[in-house]
């Protein structure tokens, strides 16, 4: 009897251990911003062809996540949206770890609009309305916009979640270092759940990374601050900073890189690295060519 | 001769009434598992076959199958189980066979039954700070396993107490007044007369490890890694986790995809548990009380 209630989970072992060849390997961790995952994925998925003796294994939970684990020395690469904050890195000091900064690529915060929604501009000061904590805009008509199929015309502000770096960027680039979120945001705890929201919901306003565009929602056009000279987020507007709301993405490495970790983001900096971002709609560092 | 009064048609009447109720209710209960099962298969079974059981996910995630993640779950719940059924059997078989009702063994109990209601992030954070940390296991299927086993040791420890308890009191007194030790006794008679009911703990426990995903992606489960798992301190994707992934976190994944990781994820719990339920029957079958 207790022979045959072991048999299942032995056998599945047996069975899992069998169908992988055993094989030297290196593993790369890499964790971090929910911004960079796809990126970041993309980048392992297609690190395979380049050298297949090294997994690079990639996990999210926001920038503030991958920076943590950056302290604790659990990852060998973190993945962040922001930069890291000076408490961080005395943390990270403190345990014997020197995060060093890379920027891999620019992210262009673009807003999300409903597609029934007539605005097609937003100055940076309406969004400072709409956000910021005793902002005067709570209904669309306060911003004198009329959005059909939305009942009282109540904006739903649609925010991330507080370790989020696009939530710390949002803030310091629209509502100012000072600045507060008003409360009753939507706290969304995904890049494309934002999108995902405002697609379904008319009185919707959300930011989130350009890469999360569907062809079922509007992208605001940004003003800094006269309308007519709104710049569209787009990978050229961001790697040039011509957009208002564009922010690098970093991958912090533990110093100097070494081995198998820099070889990586050799690559990741490589014409064949920056085109897979460019691919998956951020902006790389410098022009590339793609096929 | 028995004539019905009016009382007795309108009890007749609340009578009946009342197991309509019952039955509305029962009916009402089995509607959402219909309903999610139907939208399962109705929306994920075109994209299932062989191939997206066996192939790795490609294309950042939006085409491919699942194979990474069905082994990485296999891994999780065979190493979970590895863990906490001789360790809950253990415990339960020493609660309800050897220890005394007292002050000790009440607080034990009530231990126990406040470890099932930690709820799984908990379970997730302590996980964190005791295997990937503390004790070095980093993140790994090891870290992992062993937060899943504590999380569903409760489960193992009163259902198979529970059964255990089943055996009649005077299958033991006849075993012992024939002078068998206390060992003999469970060994020989308790255990074989109960073992359907533990295998019941075991398949409540796969069922749910199978589909936890707080105490994993903390500790050992990561959202994308190109290597299958070959041992215990590998990391590895998960079935759940990656459903997480597919239907919140990357763009451009199709509409069926994540259903078919749904079906997945069911599929296989629903396999365990009927593979382990045959076997019970099998087991009840030759009982002889």
């Amino acid at each position: 009897m207790k022979l045959s209630r072991l048999t299942l989970p032995v056998v599945c072992l047996s069975a899992a251990l069998l169908s992988s060849a055993v094989v030297a390997r290196t593993e790369i961790q890499n964790k971090g911003s929910d911004t960079l995952v796809n990126v970041a994925q993309a980048w392992a998925e297609a690190y395979q062809t380049v050298e297949p003796d090294v997994a690079v294994a990639v996990s999210g939970g926001g920038s503030g996540t991958g920076i943590a684990a950056m302290i604790n020395g659990t990852v060998d690469i973190a993945n962040a949206s922001r930069q890291i904050k000076s408490k961080e890195s005395d943390m990270a000091a403190k345990n014997g770890i020197e995060p060093l900064e890379h920027i891999v690529g620019y992210d262009a915060l673009a807003v999300y609009l409903h597609g029934d929604n007539p605005a097609n501009t937003m100055t940076i000061e309406q969004l400072r309305d709409i956000y910021g904590r005793g902002g005067k805009a709570t209904r669309w008509t306060d911003l004198g916009i009329e959005v059909p199929g939305c009942k009282n015309q109540q904006i739903v502000v649609v925010s991330r979640q507080n370790n989020s770096g696009t939530y710390a960027y949002f803030k310091d680039a629209v509502l100012g270092k000072k600045g507060k979120y008003r409360q009753g945001t939507l706290d969304m705890h995904g890049s494309k759940d934002v999108v995902d929201l405002v697609e379904k919901t008319p009185c919707a306003i959300g930011y989130s990374g350009l890469a999360y565009a569907t062809d079922h929602v509007k992208l605001a056009c940004i003003a800094a601050s006269d309308p007519a000279t709104c710049v569209s987020p787009s990978p050229a507007t961001a790697s040039d900073s011509s957009y208002p709301i564009a922010r690098p993405l970093f991958m912090y490495t533990n110093g100097e890189p070494q081995g198998h970790i820099k070889q990586y983001l050799d690559w990741v900096m490589s014409d064949t690295g920056q085109c897979i971002i460019q691919e998956k709609g951020y902006a790389p560092v410098r022009r590339v060519s793609c096929q | 001769m028995f004539r019905e009064t009016a009382l007795n048609v309108r009890d007749k009447k609340v009578q009946g009434l009342f197991r309509l109720l019952f039955l509305t209710m029962t009916l009402l209960l089995i509607l959402p598992v219909l309903v999610i099962l139907g939208m399962l298969i109705y929306k994920g079974g075109p994209v299932l076959s062989i191939d997206f059981l066996f192939t790795a996910p490609t294309d950042g995630m939006t085409a491919g199958g699942v194979f990474p993640a069905l082994l990485g779950t296999v891994w999780l719940v065979g190493v979970a189980l590895l863990v906490s059924v001789p360790i809950g059997i253990a415990a339960a078989i020493y609660l309800s066979e050897y220890a005394s009702d007292n002050w000790f063994t009440r607080i034990i109990n009530l231990a126990i039954i406040n470890l099932a209601g930690v709820p799984s992030i908990v379970h997730a954070l302590f996980g964190v700070g005791a295997f990937v940390v503390f004790f070095g296991f980093g993140t790994s299927i090891l870290a992992a396993s062993l937060t899943l086993a504590i999380m569903t040791l409760p489960v193992v420890i009163v259902s198979t107490r529970e059964s255990l308890m089943a055996v009649p009191q005077a299958f033991r007194e006849a075993c012992w007044s024939m002078g068998a030790t206390r060992w003999q006794t469970i060994r020989r008679v308790v255990l074989p007369n109960s073992v359907s009911g533990i295998l019941t703990g075991v398949i409540l426990e796969v069922s749910r490890t199978t589909g936890e995903t707080a105490p994993i992606m903390f500790t050992g489960a990561v959202f994308f890694t190109p290597f299958l798992p070959q041992g215990v301190f590998d990391q590895t994707m998960a079935l759940s986790l990656h459903l997480f992934v597919v239907a919140t976190q990357v763009p451009g994944v199709p509409d069926e995809l994540p259903y078919g990781v749904a079906l997945v994820l069911i599929g296989m719990v629903l396999l365990m548990n009927s593979i382990s339920i045959a076997f019970r029957m099998y087991l009840r079958g030759r009982k002889k009380w």
